[in-house]
């Protein structure tokens, strides 16, 4: 009970965790539409990553010799393994999750000082890992209830997840992706409108998951853009700029490059333009910074989408982009009130 | 003007109507960057009644209640003093002199804590009222009517920015009329808490126009807008009706206005309301009145209305007595001096005033150390908040909060990164000399973290370090300058030792090679009128002139001068004579030049002497060594010649004349005597030394071969 | 292959070129060491470190005929500055001889000093003034606080003195209270 030191006294009551708190309730309506298309599976992984989190944040910061209750009560890991959950298929098996958490924690963020201190995005550096790492677990994406028939239940899902063996005649629960698809087809040369057209997702009286997913994070994201916890640079940057990209390569060769609707509602895009990269901590401060950080992931993320090896490339923009960052904060620095120019 | 109010353009109404749901919108409101929307607590001391005519039991009255050199009491403890009466004044520099608020009597002059961050105690007068509030009769100044009569007025009255920093208000006042384009009244009292403003508008609006009106007029100001926060609604309007009721000579001139602004915080800000109100950015390397604008507060407006009207130096203000720890809050018209207690007690506390109380609003404000500190000119408001629990600060997420709260678009983060790592070169890059303290960025910092402090810190430790380094600079300058003054000394000596030493060999080798021309014309300056007298006698000349320099010696030579002039006569002519007086003389003269020397020295340490003396014989006699027995033949050589010389001429003056003096013959007989006996003469008087001649003659022969040798 | 060693040389040319020219370009004039070092210190020319004052010190230092933790006003913070433009270990102070925590002036006592004028030929940067037989007295202003003066005055009228503190010569503290962080 005491006074600031000095002036302000008063405060808009904001906290670190009250931000953060805004990001997971955001995050809810993509929960929701995760397990009504894809099953428990993502409850399961959430709390075994929660359950890593906890465990290995207090770890760590017991290590480090700092007060564990508030470091952890600031929630900024739930955010992290809220990130990794929803980027690893959710029937994958339990040490996946596990390993990208103690890897996102430990590599990206207390080895670094902790929060606030973190170079790369921590979620980001977490799924890369894995992705690197065992990339057959986390390609093997679990098919909407509508494509392989059949919605999976806790009990199943929970089998699969810990045992790795699937329930006796589901062997076609998992499979690649719409985009991985693609990625495979551009690969072997076919075109991306035939690919398409052709593919067992393109099925108008079918109800494509990843689609509805992100427009669960869309509704979430808007949520948290009305209540600033996110600022608007990040998704208009990254949206427009990855929409800019594949309408301008879809209008010169329709035939080898996908739609603009097809890219920003597949994969992570949502997920990433509005849980992932606004990050603040690794990404730019200034407004301008913010855009062009935005901007760059965008177009890193369709660069890799076509022209890489893995089917998403949005934890590799982002943590290309976490790189630039200091060059951005540098170089865009506002103009300051009665000053002319930078 | 309340039509302003309610009708603002279409586009103004709708963001305030936005502005309810998605409060940031209300950015778009006004001009200048970022900005916060606290929450206000105005009406707590909004709706109680003025307080009048409240004396304390005590007045304390520090002596700097303004920016600038502090004033020096002109009063003694024990005076009575009367109201308005002037009690410290100082004409040492930029100042404001005080005056007493109350009759009553000066019972001491010592250090109190003042109403400062830092704590720290000031010289105070302390004033016991006696009740009576008898008053100085005043007189009325003239109306000022030029920038000059405006600032001695304004300085007389002892007014100063009593919106915040204090600033003495003639020192802001330009020199020349004309060169103001707005002067801008800030009625924008942006903090929370704080009504004062508010109040002053409402009830003596007139007072503020008078006051623009007569600096309007003495500055030749055209326009004069007031910028009032639309939350006041009410000031607005007396405001407006005031403004109507100006003088229509006076609005002819000026352009009087009312100018509604938004509500946000820091709108209070001269370069905010500056931007907002004519849409100028006061260039950071600039004042305001270089760009033609002039600010005040409408407090310092009144009070300079009522100090050219009335005559009334500044003792009182408004100050609003408010905070969350207080039952009746209120403003009042308080004396300067009244203790921020005394104020806060009247106020009804919840709790007893136990925890600090604050000076200024919650934003900007500094917390008290003690809660005795007096009402000063610059204090707007006494705050009551208890103390609520503080959020630990965490570490910074780099949310960019503080950077989109910023009024002049800093960025705050990276200020505060840099300040807490003691980067203080890359802090003054960020610009945190622009920063105005608003506090916003604090306001909104997710991680409570208190970013003001360390750019405070910042601030201070930055100049701290530009005056230690210019301190260092200062005394290596002086360092160096002192080594250059003591080397220079020290080559000067050793030049005069040099010039000394050249001047006695240079004598030494005229007197070997040529003596008489060489004598003759050293001689022509120090005796012209002897030279005249005794021109038939060179020796003679050559004798006034060794002794020129000492009185003592003068007074023994001249004796000795009148002995050899008369054995010169008598002798008439002995040219072989010049070779050996005149060596005998060098000889004289430097060593006498020692003694005395030496003698003067004798205060000296011993050892030091001893030891310089010795190395320096010592260098000197080897190297001439070898040289002294060839220059001693010569000498003595000539000695022989001139000694036959004397004794052909002590002939001759024999042959010459029978009734020669006892002296003359004495000196006739040996020639060569009669330089000592000069010699001995001349040593009696420096000092009386007791030594004999032939002695002194080795020991010259001995000293004087060394210094033909050093020149070499 | 020709071609391969043609263009390395090429390369290895131009960088060469640039390289030579980088020098003359920026080319540094003077001691740069001894003026770097001579500008961290802090200019007391109290003669603790031995040197007759702070430039022979710097000079020394470059020189490279010197202790890196010899002066002692200047505390850890000027040793460390010194080892890193020096390229050498840093060494601990002597902890026995600390610097002074704050601001020192002498002051002398006016009523017992007799002038004897032994502090003005101690004081290294003139700052005291006065002359025989008349009282002498310290420019605080100038006064670099190297203590020289104190053990040379004959009636020890000479004491050194915190700077006093004012609400002028106040500096906000640094924030530290309730940080979650202690940085290591
Ligand atoms: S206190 Fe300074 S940095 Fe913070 S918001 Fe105000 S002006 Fe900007
Ligand atoms: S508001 Fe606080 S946490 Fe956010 S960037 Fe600024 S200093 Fe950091």
């Amino acid at each position: 009970m005491s006074l600031p030191y000095s002036s302000p006294y008063i405060h808009n009551a904001s906290s670190v965790r009250r931000t953060m708190l805004q990001v997971q309730i955001a995050a809810f309506p993509a929960l929701l539409a995760h397990i009504y298309f894809f099953g428990f599976g993502i409850t399961i992984q959430w709390a075994l990553a929660v359950v890593a989190w906890l465990v290995v944040e207090t770890l760590l910061l017991k290590l480090r010799h700092r007060p564990v209750k508030p470091f952890i009560s600031d929630m900024s890991g739930l955010i992290t393994v809220t990130g990794i959950v929803f980027c690893i298929p959710p029937e994958s098996p339990w040490w996946v999750v596990v390993s990208a958490v103690i890897f996102a924690l430990v590599f990206g963020k207390h080895l670094y000082g902790g929060l606030g201190y973190n170079p790369f995005n921590p979620a980001m550096l977490g799924y890369a890992f894995v992705l690197i790492s065992f990339p057959a677990e986390v390609t093997q994406w679990t098919l909407p209830a509508g494509i392989s028939g059949h919605h999976l239940s806790l009990w199943e899902s929970a089998q699969i997840i810990f045992t790795g063996q699937f329930p006796p005649g589901l062997v076609h629960l998992t499979g690649a992706t719409p985009l991985n698809e693609l990625q495979t087809a551009l690969v072997n040369g076919a075109s991306a409108a035939e690919t398409w057209a052709g593919s067992r997702f393109n099925d108008p009286n079918l109800i494509n998951g990843w689609f509805w997913v992100n427009v669960a994070f869309l509704i979430g994201g808007i949520w948290m853009l009305y209540s600033r916890a996110i600022r608007w640079q990040y998704p208009v940057g990254f949206l427009s700029a990855l929409a800019l990209m594949a309408a301008l390569f879809h209008a010169i060769d329709p035939d080898t490059y996908a739609p603009v609707s097809f890219h920003l509602f597949s994969g992570g895009v949502m997920l990433a333009a509005f849980f992932i990269i606004t990050d603040p901590v690794s990404s730019s401060t200034t407004p301008m910074g913010r855009l062009f950080y935005a901007i760059g992931i965008g177009v890193l993320v369709y660069v890799i989408r076509n022209w890489g090896s893995f089917p998403d490339g949005i934890a590799f923009a982002v943590l290309l982009m976490n790189l630039f960052v200091p060059l951005l904060d540098q170089y865009t620095q506002p103009r300051v009130m009665g000053h002319k120019g930078r | 003007m309340s039509h302003l109010v309610e009708h603002k353009p279409l586009k103004h109404r709708f963001i305030e109507w936005l502005g309810r749901f998605y409060p940031m919108a209300k950015r778009l409101l006004y001009h200048f960057h970022g900005g916060v929307f606290p929450k206000y607590h105005k009406s707590l001391s909004n709706r109680y009644p003025l307080v009048e005519d409240f004396i304390p039991e005590l007045l304390t009255l520090p002596l700097q209640q303004h920016l600038g050199v502090a004033t020096e009491p002109l009063v003694s403890v024990g005076d009575r003093v009367l109201k308005y009466q002037r009690i410290a004044d100082t004409d040492k520099g930029l100042s404001a002199p005080i005056h007493a608020p109350t009759s009553g009597t000066v019972i001491a002059i010592e250090p109190r804590i003042l109403p400062h961050p830092s704590g720290l105690p000031g010289l105070c007068i302390l004033l016991e009222p006696d009740g009576r509030d008898e008053a100085q009769a005043l007189t009325l100044p003239e109306t000022p009517t030029s920038p000059q009569s405006l600032k001695t007025l304004v300085h007389e009255a002892g007014i100063v920015g009593l919106g915040g920093a204090g600033f003495p208000t003639f020192a802001k006042i330009p020199d020349q009329r004309g060169c103001i384009d707005h002067l801008i009244i800030n009625g924008a009292e942006c903090e929370p808490f704080i009504t004062c403003d508010d109040q002053l508008m409402k009830q003596r609006p007139e007072a503020i126009w008078r006051g623009a009106e007569l600096v309007a007029q003495a500055l030749g100001i055209p326009r004069v807008l007031c910028g009032i926060e639309d939350n006041k609604t009410e000031a607005i309007k007396t405001m407006t009706q005031a403004a109507d009721g100006l003088p229509a000579a006076a609005q002819t001139h000026t352009d009087f206005q009312v100018r509604p602004v938004a509500t946000v915080y820091p709108m209070g800000g001269q370069e905010q309301l500056t931007q907002e109100l004519i849409d100028l950015e006061i260039p950071s390397d600039k004042h305001a009145i270089e760009v033609g604008v002039l600010m005040m507060n409408v407090a310092t407006l009144a009070a300079i209305a009522d100090a050219a009207d009335e005559g009334k130096p500044l003792i009182s203000r408004y100050v609003t007595v408010s905070g969350m720890g207080l039952n009746a809050p209120f403003n009042a018209h308080a004396l300067l001096g009244t203790s921020f207690k005394a104020l806060a007690e009247k106020a009804d506390p919840k709790t007893p005033l136990t925890y600090p109380l604050i000076k200024g609003g919650p934003m900007m404000g500094i917390s008290m150390h003690s809660n005795e500190v007096p009402v000063i000119k610059t204090t707007n408001c006494v705050l009551a908040n208890p103390p609520e629990d503080v959020e630990p600060a965490m570490p910074c997420i780099r949310c960019g909060e503080c950077m989109d709260a910023c009024p002049i678009q800093l960025l705050p983060q990276q200020l505060y990164w840099h300040s807490r790592s003691h980067e203080y070169d890359k802090v003054k890059d960020l610009k945190v000399f622009d920063c105005i303290e608003c506090g916003c960025c604090s306001f909104v910092c997710p991680s409570h973290i208190p970013l003001v402090q360390y750019y405070r810190h910042a601030k201070s430790e930055i100049v701290r370090i530009e005056k230690e380094e210019e301190a260092a600079e200062l005394a290596k300058q002086r360092h160096e300058f002192r080594l250059a003054r003591l080397e220079k000394a020290e080559k000067a000596k050793k030049a005069r030792l040099k010039a000394k030493k050249d001047a006695v060999k240079k004598q030494a080798a005229q007197t070997t090679r040529q003596s008489g021309d060489a004598s003759a014309a050293a001689a022509k300056a120090a005796a012209a009128a002897k030279k005249a007298a005794a021109a038939k006698s060179p020796q003679t000349d050559q004798t006034t002139d060794s002794s020129a320099p000492k009185t003592a010696r003068e007074k023994a030579i001249e004796a000795a001068k009148a002995r050899a002039q008369k054995a010169a006569k008598k002798a008439d002519d002995s040219p072989t004579d010049n070779p050996a007086a005149p060596e005998d003389r060098a000889q004289v003269k430097p060593a006498d030049k020692r003694k005395a020397a030496m003698e003067a020295a004798q205060k000296r340490a011993q050892a030091q002497k001893n030891a310089s003396a010795d190395s320096a014989s010592d260098k000197a006699a080897r190297p001439a060594a070898t040289e002294t027995e060839s220059k001693r033949d010569k000498r003595q050589a000539a000695m022989a010649a001139a000694q036959k010389a004397a004794r052909k001429r002590q002939q001759s003056s024999d042959n010459a004349s029978e009734n020669t003096d006892q002296s003359s013959r004495v000196d006739s007989k040996i020639p060569a005597a009669s330089p000592k006996d000069k010699r001995q003469a001349a040593m009696a008087a420096a000092k009386k030394r007791a030594l004999k001649a032939q002695q002194k003659a080795q020991a010259q022969k001995d000293t004087q071969a060394p210094s033909p040798d050093t020149e070499d | 292959m020709i071609e391969a060693l043609l263009v390395f040389l090429v390369l290895a040319l131009f960088f060469g070129m640039l390289l030579g020219y980088a020098k003359i370009k920026f080319k540094v004039e003077g001691n740069p060491v001894a003026d770097q070092i001579d500008s961290i210190l802090p200019q007391t020319q109290c003669g603790q470190c031995g040197f007759p004052g702070c430039r022979p010190y710097a000079e020394a230092l470059a020189e490279g005929n010197s202790e890196v933790n010899l002066c002692v006003p200047g505390g850890h913070e000027v040793m460390i500055q010194i080892s890193e433009i020096t390229h050498r270990e840093p060494k601990e102070m002597d902890a026995s001889n600390p610097p002074p925590e704050e601001p020192m002036v002498a002051v002398i006592d006016e009523d017992i000093c007799i002038g004897c004028v032994h502090c003005i030929k101690a004081c290294p940067v003139d700052a005291i003034v006065g002359t025989t037989k008349m009282m002498h007295t310290v420019i605080e202003k100038e006064c670099t606080g190297c203590e020289l003066c104190v053990p040379v005055c004959p009636v020890d009228c000479i004491d050194m003195v915190p700077l006093m503190k004012t609400p002028q010569t106040w500096h906000w503290p640094e924030p530290n209270a309730n940080s979650l962080e202690n940085r290591s």
